[in-house]
């Protein structure tokens, strides 16, 4: 190992509160140092730099699929099959890429430049078919985009082909300098009205935020909903431990591609808001922890606070006051679990992103077993505009107890797939008009992402798009990741390939998830195999409702909740299969 | 010990110094882990090898073998100069401070460097971390003690743990771990030349008056030889011996010797489970029981009398260990008890610490000493506000190298000791199936360095001499040895460590100096006579 | 304080958990990855219960009691629970009971007869995962791990060897030896605490395997390890007179010295007390050779030795090394022997060595 590389694993080590959470970010260096695979000596290496016991490193680097212990090709192609992308044609793309390069995903080419996989949900949802190269995406993937794509890499290129990504702002908060060039600058954001809340934020007392947070009821964008400013008063009062605080970019939903959106195109949103959330509830230090895929976002983003810290919006003293808050960008490395916040703060810490049993919750014991508080993204990116107008101005967006702007992704069978940011209450309706109207006939909409229950075409009419409405309709708002889907789907192919995610997913800790997604995958793909019986079909409503409620984390109501619901509206098209 | 076991987890700083504990007490080397991992303790390691508690230690001190006062007292002296004493402790229980201060000025930093080989930083960061986290605890094993200063070497831990307060509180204390299940019952039930049962001095008169009527015979009140003292003396002043358990032939210093000694016995009687070196030299062989087929207690190191029972019932013409003795003393006209219970009840009338413990109280989980009344619950940390003698003496201390040290012709540091997979002179671990397995033969480990200079692959058959012996055996070649230094175990009859080892003792406690004599090592095949 | 569980008033001591109150007072809740020594891990999910005024189910292994609570154990989604449980356990793997070294001690085994599963209703066909055999004294067979984690909390917290360690995700998920090595090339140093935790037949001591005894076929006594000076407390199983294997003696594990922990020596060196070469009757030397004798030949020669030499040399020409081996009533006896019998204070052992 050369110097630079010892230089970088000490420098890793040294941002962290404990050296364990080096772990990850060292095993993806010396990943990157060996040219996309990690061999015993360079494990070896990550478990010295961490000070964890080679068992436990090598639990944590197989736990996470960015990791690999195989050598890849030159170019090691990633090619999203999840369900958006599947309505958008993924299929047909890894066929070609088959043909091209004459092999099959989990294969590499003779000569050693390419190498074939699949993958689960990527954020790309609004511009799928997706193919991720090394640390760069390319979207709105079509046979001929690809045979470009493959000259310019036989050329030793990684080409530029642009994306055409949808999007709209009614609201104009969180993505109201989406269309604005350069917005990741400090200079663009600062010129376009950021950075007015912070100075206000930091003339208030703590408490007067936390209170104005709870008052506006910012409810959770991440999915759960719950209300940010009464998850901050659970912190305990007058602790003697510091205080962290979280944002969770770990978006990995599939049908979620919101918080992307934010931070690649305007981060100063997201660390603006970070700050005025650190600075309310008393935490010196945050974290945005990334899904490791979003490499280049990670990049803006550490681009983005360096620019904040240089301009005192960071650091010591944050614009001559005696406030203290800084923001470290965490990489993960692909664990949709790390999602949950506790599977979150277990990957932080350097470990497998396993969900912790609560309680206690992260609010008592958290990041390093102290007080932890963790938000999403897009919850936060709210945070300036409350400081800033006031709750009573944010309540006059949405509807009573579901205020605010929201982001909603809309991907699948509409004509302009994107992201839209209206009001929450927003009809369903008008929303698929904003992405330019269903493709076909509507047959089914999934709205919250893919853990909440498919509603039919005629569940789906007239909708609200808000919390309380979408839990009335039987169904979740979740994430706010719509998937259209038309006549042409088949539901049970889409569980099929739902479980599939969930089982390659669940972290398997506890019984229910890890076997029960395992077997429910297998009666599926019984099914559609045409190998199935009509009890099969029974057995999975059987584990389904056992699932539930069962196990250690959410994941397994994640999957039982939609499965089931999949089954019982569409059973006439699983009997069908099995006849 | 002066403290227990489940304590390390309660102590903010463990200091361990001549204890490869993971090895010789693999249990409680998980508790002092445990302390480490998951309890927040801190963990200075002082040890001339790089023993697997370095990987767990937040300060490693390098010393060379044999400089334990050095080290210990240049601990002290930056203590007590940059004022992280306990000095009301040393006012209010401690005496002879002021010699001890000032023999202590002699240990500088840069002497301690001199001596040790440890750097002042290192030196300074070890006695900062120990005498400013909080309750500290010391472990010391064979390490400390098996020095011709070895006495010298157990005062300078007691003297570090006097000045920091760390004795008679939870969570500290000054802590030999002892090395054989029964060893601590052994010298609590008078198996020593001077003392009586729990330390009653065999010179005071009135606990030779009370031994004596209680076994209605006259007894001595001359202290009596030391076991590394009967040995050269056999044939001369000693005429018998009589060995029960033990195997001098294999863990005694200087085999040769002992050999030669043995021969010269008018009669050599040993009681034993096999026919070890030593039951082969024997006039009489008696055979007793193993430890799986008897009924009795056994002390622990942390002073737990706790209670054994028979699993199996032995086979063939043997007697119990009691038996033979009550068998023998029969023919004398003396009567014994003849049940271990029965020996229990005579033994703790005469016994303060263990008056107050029965079969019934031991049954669950033993009773620690001392324990003087049945209503006594025993005691887990000694010296508790008061020291046995009143106030604690604090000792002054020079430094004395060991009685042999490195030259021209012996130009590397030998020492011995134990590995995981073994125990003692080998008579139980060398007849363990699994344990073969893992580890069938001896082995000397040698550093890569000087390996290469002896021209030494790993796994070649070598030589290793000293001025009293010479072994052959397999070189284990590894960084866990300093450049210089060497080790073997002693378990090997066939490449037995201490054909090697010095016979030089302690002038005090007659220990011998395991841990360092001058050695030298060559490839088999290519030695000088 | 008082808890109800299944309408049954019940003792409960602050600080403990539901499943320990319920098992202190004869409840059966079965818990597969709940061990004492590695505490809660919420993996196996079997040991869920409802509490009234709660929501949803509770791990009662990780739930402490309150006063006053009122638990259900028995309620018909408990029931359900606990026997998709099973058979999703039973759904992988090779749990053939007949030839498994765990048969009558296994908790899933239990688990399955006491909710009367007799035939599993699901099944994956999966290949059967080579045995890991390569250590001296513990057989791996991970195709009939359950994934409680026992083993691997043990390892890394318990005795903090840190060898074994969960690999890979989901139903990939297994245990492995450092990175993924068999287990007699990795650090393991064969502590077997792994084996004393394991629920199921996936880890296991050759031992026994050897020697054809299934482990209620043997009978524990309660025995003092002979090497250390740690006394660790262990249940020496022996069948018909004979050595089977050692366990660590668990009961008030939390005050014995070792805590329910053993080294590899007390584990697996106990077998010497079975070796073909023990003393089976006193030797005499005669001509120079050590024959047999009867007793009374051997304590002859010894006491009229004793009897010249003591006259003719006085008794202080007599040694006595006891043992650091033997029991304290062993030594007390010996000493008074050497003391009040010959007459000498020249009585050591090898404490120093």
């Amino acid at each position: 190992m050369n110097t630079k590389t010892r230089q970088a694993l000490a420098r890793i080590g040294s941002r962290y509160p404990s050296r364990r959470s080096a772990l990850l970010p060292a095993l993806d260096l010396l990943q990157r140092e060996a040219r996309g695979h990690i061999d015993h000596e360079s494990l070896v290496e990550a478990a010295r730099v961490a000070g964890v016991p080679l068992s436990e490193a090598y639990g944590v680097q197989t736990y996470y699929t960015m990791f690999r212990r195989q050598p890849v090709g030159r170019y090691h192609l990633q090619v999203d099959t999840n369900i958006p992308a599947m309505l958008a044609g993924a299929d047909k793309i890894v066929s070609h890429l088959q043909k091209r390069l004459g092999i099959r995903p989990g294969e590499r080419t003779e000569d050693g430049l390419f190498s074939l996989e699949t993958v689960e949900d990527l954020a790309a949802c609004g511009t799928c078919p997706v193919i991720q190269v090394g640390d760069r995406y390319y979207e709105n993937m079509t046979p001929a985009r690809v045979d470009k794509l493959l000259a310019a890499l036989r050329k030793g290129k990684l080409p530029d082909l642009p994306a055409q990504a949808h999007f709209s702002s009614q609201c104009n908060i969180l993505l109201a300098r989406r269309g604005v060039e350069r917005a990741f600058d400090i200079k663009v954001y600062r010129k376009h009205g950021g950075y007015g809340a912070l100075p206000l934020a930091l003339q208030k007392k703590p408490e007067e935020i936390v209170a104005a947070v709870k008052d506006a009821n910012l409810r959770g964008r991440g999915g759960a909903g719950f209300p940010a400013g009464v998850k901050w008063g659970f912190l305990p009062k007058d602790g003697n431990k510091p205080v962290y605080l979280i944002c969770n970019a770990d978006e990995g939903e599939p049908g979620t591609f919101k918080d992307r959106q934010i931070m690649e195109h305007d981060p100063h949103l997201l660390i603006e808001g970070m700050t005025i959330a650190g600075y309310a509830i008393g935490a010196r230090l945050g974290f945005i922890y990334i899904r490791g895929e979003f490499a280049w976002i990670a990049d803006i983003l550490e681009r983005a606070i360096e620019q904040a810290r240089q301009e005192k919006l960071l650091g010591e003293n944050i614009l001559g006051t005696s406030a203290h808050f800084d923001i470290v960008v965490h990489r993960g490395a692909g664990a949709y679990v790390c999602g949950e916040e506790t599977a979150l703060i277990e990957s932080l810490e350097g470990k497998r992103g396993n969900p912790r049993l609560k309680p206690p919750f992260p609010a008592a014991v958290g990041l390093y077993g102290c007080p932890t508080i963790v938000n999403n993204v897009e919850t936060l990116a709210n945070v300036p505009y409350i400081v800033q107008h006031g709750a009573e101005a944010y309540k006059r967006i949405g509807t009573p107890n579901n205020f605010g702007p929201k982001i909603f992704g809309i991907s699948g069978h509409v004509r302009r797939p994107g992201t839209y940011e209206y009001p929450l209450g927003t009809p369903l309706d008008e929303l698929l008009r904003a992405a330019g109207g269903v493709v076909g006939r509507l047959k089914a909409v999934i709205v919250g992402g893919l853990s909440v229950p498919i509603l039919t075409a005629k569940e789906a009419r007239g909708l609200v798009m808000d919390y309380d409405s979408c839990l009335k309709a039987g169904t979740m708002l979740g994430s706010g990741g719509i998937m259209v889907m038309n006549q042409s789907v088949r539901i049970p192919r889409v569980a099929l390939r739902a479980i599939e995610f969930y089982a390659h997913e669940s972290c398997g800790q506890c019984t229910p998830c890890r076997q029960g997604s395992r077997v429910v995958a297998e009666l599926l793909r019984r099914i559609c195999e045409r190998r199935g019986a009509a009890q099969d079909i029974e057995r999975v409503l059987e584990l389904c409702a056992t699932i539930k409620g069962s196990t250690l984390c959410p994941t397994g109501d994640a999957f039982a909740t939609p499965i089931e619901a999949m089954v019982k509206k569409f059973r006439p098209e699983f009997e069908a299969l099995v006849r | 010990m002066t403290n227990s076991m489940a304590e390390v987890v309660k102590s903010k700083v463990i200091l361990v110094i001549g204890s490869n504990t993971t090895w010789n007490h693999p249990v409680f080397g998980s508790l002092m882990k445990r302390a480490v991992k998951h309890h927040g303790a801190k963990l200075i390691v002082c040890d001339p090898r790089r023993i697997e508690l370095c990987d767990f230690a937040h300060i490693w001190l390098q010393q060379r073998n044999g400089s334990d006062v050095a080290l210990l007292s240049g601990l002290q002296y930056i203590i007590l100069h940059e004022g992280w004493e306990n000095a009301s402790y040393i006012r209010e229980r401690c005496e002879g401070y002021e010699e001890y201060r000032k023999a202590i000025e002699f240990f500088t930093p840069e002497k301690v460097e001199e001596l040790t080989g440890v750097k002042p930083a290192d030196l300074r960061a070890a006695a900062e971390l120990f005498a400013r986290s909080g309750v500290g605890a010391l472990y010391y094993c064979m390490g400390i003690t098996q020095h011709s200063h070895g006495v010298d070497n157990v005062k300078a831990c007691v003297n570090l743990q006097l000045i920091t307060g760390n004795i008679g509180v939870e969570g500290g204390g000054v802590n030999p771990l002892r090395g054989q299940s029964n060893v601590q019952g052994a010298c609590d039930m008078g198996g020593l030349p001077n003392v009586f049962t729990a330390y009653q001095p065999v010179t005071n008169p009135a606990a030779v008056e009370k031994f004596s009527k209680a076994w209605g015979a006259p007894l001595s009140a001359k202290p009596g030889m030391t076991l590394t003292e009967m040995i050269p003396a056999a044939g001369d002043k000693i005429r018998a011996l009589y060995v029960l358990g033990e195997n001098p032939m294999m863990s005694d210093p200087n085999l040769h010797h002992v050999e030669e000694s043995l021969e010269k016995l008018d009669l050599l009687v040993v009681q034993d489970i096999f026919l070890t070196e030593t039951a082969r030299l024997a006039d009489v062989v008696l055979p007793g029981v193993s430890f799986a087929e008897k009924t009795g207690t056994i002390t622990n190191t942390e002073r737990r009398v706790q209670l054994t029972w028979p699993a199996l019932v032995p086979t063939g013409n043997v007697r119990q260990d009691y038996e033979i003795v009550a068998d023998l003393a029969k023919r004398f006209g003396h009567d014994f008890p003849r049940t271990p219970e029965g020996l229990f009840e005579e033994m703790r009338r005469l016994t303060p610490s263990y008056a107050g413990m029965t079969y019934r109280r031991l049954e669950r989980v033993g009773l620690q000493w001392p324990c003087p009344s049945e209503d006594h619950p025993g005691t887990k940390v000694l010296h508790c506000g008061k020291f046995a003698r009143g106030l604690a003496l604090l000792t002054p201390l020079s430094y004395r190298p060991p009685a042999e040290v490195p030259d021209g012709e012996f130009d590397m540091v030998l020492s011995t000791g134990r590995i995981l997979q073994h125990y003692h002179t080998g008579s139980m671990t060398r007849r363990s199936s699994i344990l073969n397995l893992i580890v069938a033969a001896g082995h000397v480990e040698l550093h890569p360095e000087d390996a290469r200079r002896a021209g030494i692959a790993a796994d070649d058959r070598v030589v290793v001499v000293t001025r009293r012996g010479r072994i052959e055996t397999r070189a284990l070649v590894t960084q866990r040895v300093a450049p210089g230094s060497i080790f073997v175990p002693f378990h090997f009859a066939e490449a037995a460590a201490n054909r090697l080892t010095n016979d030089a003792l302690d002038p005090v406690a007659k220990i011998p100096e395991y841990k360092v004599c001058a050695a030298r090592i060559e490839r088999a095949g290519t030695a000088k006579a | 304080m008082k808890i109800t569980i299944d309408g049954r008033s019940v003792d409960a001591q602050p600080g403990q958990t539901v499943l320990d109150a319920a098992r202190a007072a004869g409840i059966w809740i079965p818990a597969l990855c709940y061990h004492p020594k590695t505490g809660k891990a919420g993996r196996c999910r079997a040991c869920v219960v409802e509490v009234e005024g709660q929501r949803g189910l509770k791990e009662s292994c990780a739930l402490p009691v309150r006063e006053g609570m009122v638990v259900r154990t028995d309620t018909p989604r408990i029931h359900s629970v606990r026997r998709m449980i099973v058979e999703l356990l039973l759904s992988e793997g090779h749990h053939n009971c007949i030839s498994c070294q765990a048969n009558g001690i296994c908790e899933l085994q239990d688990m399955a007869y006491h909710l009367g599963i007799d035939r599993p209703g699901l099944r994956i066909d999966s290949h059967p995962t080579p045995l890991d055999d390569s250590s001296p004294g513990i057989l791996r067979e991970s195709d009939k791990c359950i994934h409680c984690g026992r083993c691997v909390a043990a390892c890394q917290n318990g005795v903090v060897n840190q060898v074994l360690a969960f690999a890979h995700r989901g139903s990939h998920a297994r245990v492995v030896c450092d990175d993924d090595v068999p287990m007699g090339q990795s650090s393991c140093v064969q502590c077997g605490e792994c084996v004393q935790v394991c629920p199921v037949g996936a880890l296991t001591l050759k031992q026994p395997r050897e020697r054809k005894i299934r482990p209620y076929e043997a009978r524990p006594t309660k025995v003092t390890c002979p090497y250390c000076g740690v006394g660790c407390q262990i249940d020496l199983y022996t069948k018909d007179n004979r050595y089977a294997y050692a366990m660590a003696h668990e009961q008030d594990w939390q005050e014995q010295p070792n805590q329910g922990m053993l080294c590899v020596k007390g584990r697996f060196g106990l077998d010497f007390v079975d070796a073909p070469d023990r003393l089976r009757h006193p030797l005499v030397r005669k001509n120079g050779e050590l024959v047999e004798a009867s007793w009374d030949e051997a304590l002859d020669r010894v006491a009229a030795g004793f009897k010249e030499i003591k006259e003719k040399h006085g008794p202080d020409a007599i040694g006595f090394l006891t043992s650091a081996k033997v029991t304290n009533e062993e030594n007390y006896a010996f000493s008074r022997f050497a003391r009040a019998v010959i007459g000498t204070n020249n009585i050591d052992h090898c404490a120093r060595l």
